[in-house]
């Protein structure tokens, strides 16, 4: 059976690279399983569907839609002043408002796009004009705007807690402590690439007025602070689920986005209404046929089996992990953070288990190593938004992404690996 | 269509949204949380999913992978690949419509209700189905149009000619340069030159 079982994985993959709709492949996998391995389909539609009606997966829909109002209605503007009162004087200070501010969206929104989306079209010509090199920011801000995966809420830890049956709360902390330490990164990688550029600095403000501007843009980014801490406060705080939190996020963000940014008309509603669901019901549709074909893994045994054959050829811990890691890079190479999560994590999951590395370590690991993956071409979805936001030919911006992959990710993918307390110590706090 | 869509899919996530907004309320404000909303918010929340499916698959943006597409030169070699993709797609579409319509019939014949509020659950459980039918059927539709545009009797799709990935095509309101949100970014520039 796990010959049959490679096989619809084979086929899967075939039918995937030839640009077959994700859920179409992962039909063609229920078709291998059902026709060649005689697995039933038998009561499978009732059971998929079933999965969908969890209100867990409400979550996602609303949290997009929350997110794309947000970023639509003009509350990067404010974001961006606030924290560029802070640092945007000193050398190196607009590349940390760039990491910085795609953090905070990444707090509001759970996905990677928002922050390119939002503070690229105002930050990058602004980094420009200060002697930042145009490709430079691009793929500064790009590669923060993926802090929005890490950064809780996240739609993907959304996702991996449902198909893995791990706590959603946990797994939103568990990318947390790797998210905040690739911002670090960037900012010190930024703070390094910066000193070759001829950059124009302004004057630093005296006190008093720092003072002045400080209060006054506070003042502005203030409705859009409140948003992170009424989700994560309100499910943290034990207040709400992370479906309720993402409705109540909803319904702050219209008056916000109507009336205080008023970057929000009732067409742009309409629009990410649509645009929403339309990603959401996409990502869904995949998700049932995914589920359907992992529970006919798991009623043949294949996970269990398969790890059985790993462990008879290896059972290197630390192998296993760089292998693991590589394989799940190359996957996020091409395809995008939710399918890789969806194809892999049900699969790899009994294999970490056997490797003594706990579910919420592993949300850390699949979150790294997905969220880079938006960045790493074939299909590097936040690099060709960046490309098309910052007017940048996409090969120029190979080399600057590149080295911040390679100084801001490589080193938190390891340590992910190789330091559990990176993502376990947070949730251990909130007791998980 | 496209109208249809944009107004039926924006009215089904906010009604979902204001379900549960609503319940949080009701819950942990008032105390009193209503029976049976949850029920009730299954069939926008359902019908939500599947719509927003069909729709991806109206616009031609459901999950794709694309790789083999990055390596070809030619949009009419592209071209070619969809079309091959398009027709394994249906087939394999038809082999899981035959299975959501046994479902269906059997959601027919069972003739369930939902526990609180009596709400025949056939009003959701058919989305399955007749999401799939409508899937297939676009998915036919974008074949026929691909196989016009290789004859030359249609001009070659827009999304073959540059590098993209689904998650750009479903999220263009999230682009500026797709001009969707123009109004938005006027909004942008006109807050960053007063601040």
């Amino acid at each position: 059976m796990v010959e049959i079982a490679i096989l619809a994985f084979g086929v899967l993959v075939l039918l995937l690279t030839l640009g077959v709709p994700l859920p179409f492949c992962f039909g063609a996998g229920l078709i291998v399983m059902t026709v060649i391995g005689e697995a039933t389909m038998r009561g499978m539609m009732l059971w998929g569907f079933s999965q969908l009606t969890n209100p867990v997966l409400l979550a996602i829909p609303l949290f997009v839609f929350a997110g794309t109002i947000m970023s639509v209605s003009g509350i990067a503007a404010s974001l961006l002043q606030f924290v560029n009162v802070f640092i945007g004087r000193v050398r190196g200070g607009l590349g940390v408002v760039a990491s910085v501010s795609c953090a905070i969206i990444g707090a509001i929104s759970g996905s990677g796009l928002t922050g390119i989306a939002a503070i690229g079209p105002l930050l990058i010509p602004e980094m420009e004009r200060k002697g930042y090199p145009r490709a430079y920011a691009t793929a500064l801000i790009a590669n923060s705007s993926v802090l929005g995966l890490l950064i809780p809420p996240s739609v993907t830890m959304i996702v991996y807690g449902w198909v893995t049956d791990t706590s959603i709360l946990a797994s939103f902390l568990a990318t947390l402590g790797p998210g905040l330490l690739i911002m670090l990164n960037f900012c010190i990688v930024n703070m390094f690439m910066a000193r070759k550029f001829p950059l124009v600095l302004d004057e630093p403000l005296e006190f008093t007025e720092l003072l002045k501007q400080s209060g006054k843009k506070t003042i502005n980014a203030v409705p859009a602070l409140l948003m992170p801490v009424i989700i994560l406060g309100g499910i943290y705080g034990g207040i709400m689920t992370p479906t309720e939190a993402a409705a109540v996020a909803v319904i702050y963000a219209l008056p916000v986005g109507f009336m205080i940014y008023k970057g929000l008309t009732f067409k742009i509603l309409l629009e990410s209404g649509k645009e929403s669901a339309s990603a959401v019901g996409a990502i869904l549709i995949m998700v049932l046929f995914s589920l359907m074909l992992s529970q006919i893994y798991v009623m043949e045994d294949i996970p269990q089996m398969m790890v059985d054959k790993i462990f008879e050829i290896t059972d290197d811990k630390v192998l296993l992990l760089i292998l693991t890691n590589l394989f799940l890079f190359g996957i996020g190479m091409i395809v995008n953070d939710i399918t890789a999560i969806i194809l892999t994590a049900p699969l790899l999951l009994p294999l970490m288990s056997a490797l003594g590395v706990s579910p919420i370590q592993f949300a850390a690991i699949m979150g790294v190593n997905t969220a880079m993956g938006g960045v790493t071409p074939p299909y590097a979805s936040i690099l060709y938004l960046g490309a098309r936001i910052g007017k940048v030919k996409f090969t120029e911006l190979i080399k600057p992404a590149m080295t911040l992959i390679l100084f801001g990710y490589i080193p938190v993918v390891v340590l992910v690996s190789v330091w559990p307390d990176l993502s376990e110590f947070i949730p251990s706090m909130f007791g998980y | 269509m496209e109208k249809f869509f944009r107004y039926t899919l924006t009215a089904l996530i906010s009604t979902v949204a204001v379900s549960q907004f609503v319940q949080v309320l009701t819950r942990y404000v008032f105390e009193m949380p209503v029976m049976g909303l949850e029920e009730a918010a299954l069939i926008p929340t359902i019908w939500l999913y599947i719509l927003g499916s069909v729709n991806a698959s109206r616009e031609d943006t459901q999950i794709r992978a694309n790789v083999l597409e990055i390596f070809l030169s030619t949009d009419r070699a592209r071209l070619v690949l969809h079309i091959i993709s398009e027709v394994i797609s249906i087939a394999i579409s038809c082999w899981l419509t035959y299975w959501a319509w046994k479902y269906f019939n059997y959601a027919m014949r069972v003739g369930k209700e939902s526990p609180t509020l009596y709400i025949p659950t056939i009003v959701y459980e058919s989305a399955l189905f007749l999401g799939l039918v409508l899937m297939t059927l676009f998915t036919l539709w974008h074949l026929v149009r691909n196989v016009q545009s290789l004859l030359g009797q249609r001009p070659m799709p827009a999304h073959l000619q540059q590098p993209t990935t689904d998650e750009l095509d479903e999220m263009q309101v999230l682009d500026p340069s797709s001009g969707v949100n123009v109004s938005a970014n006027k909004g942008h520039q006109k807050e960053q030159n007063n601040g």
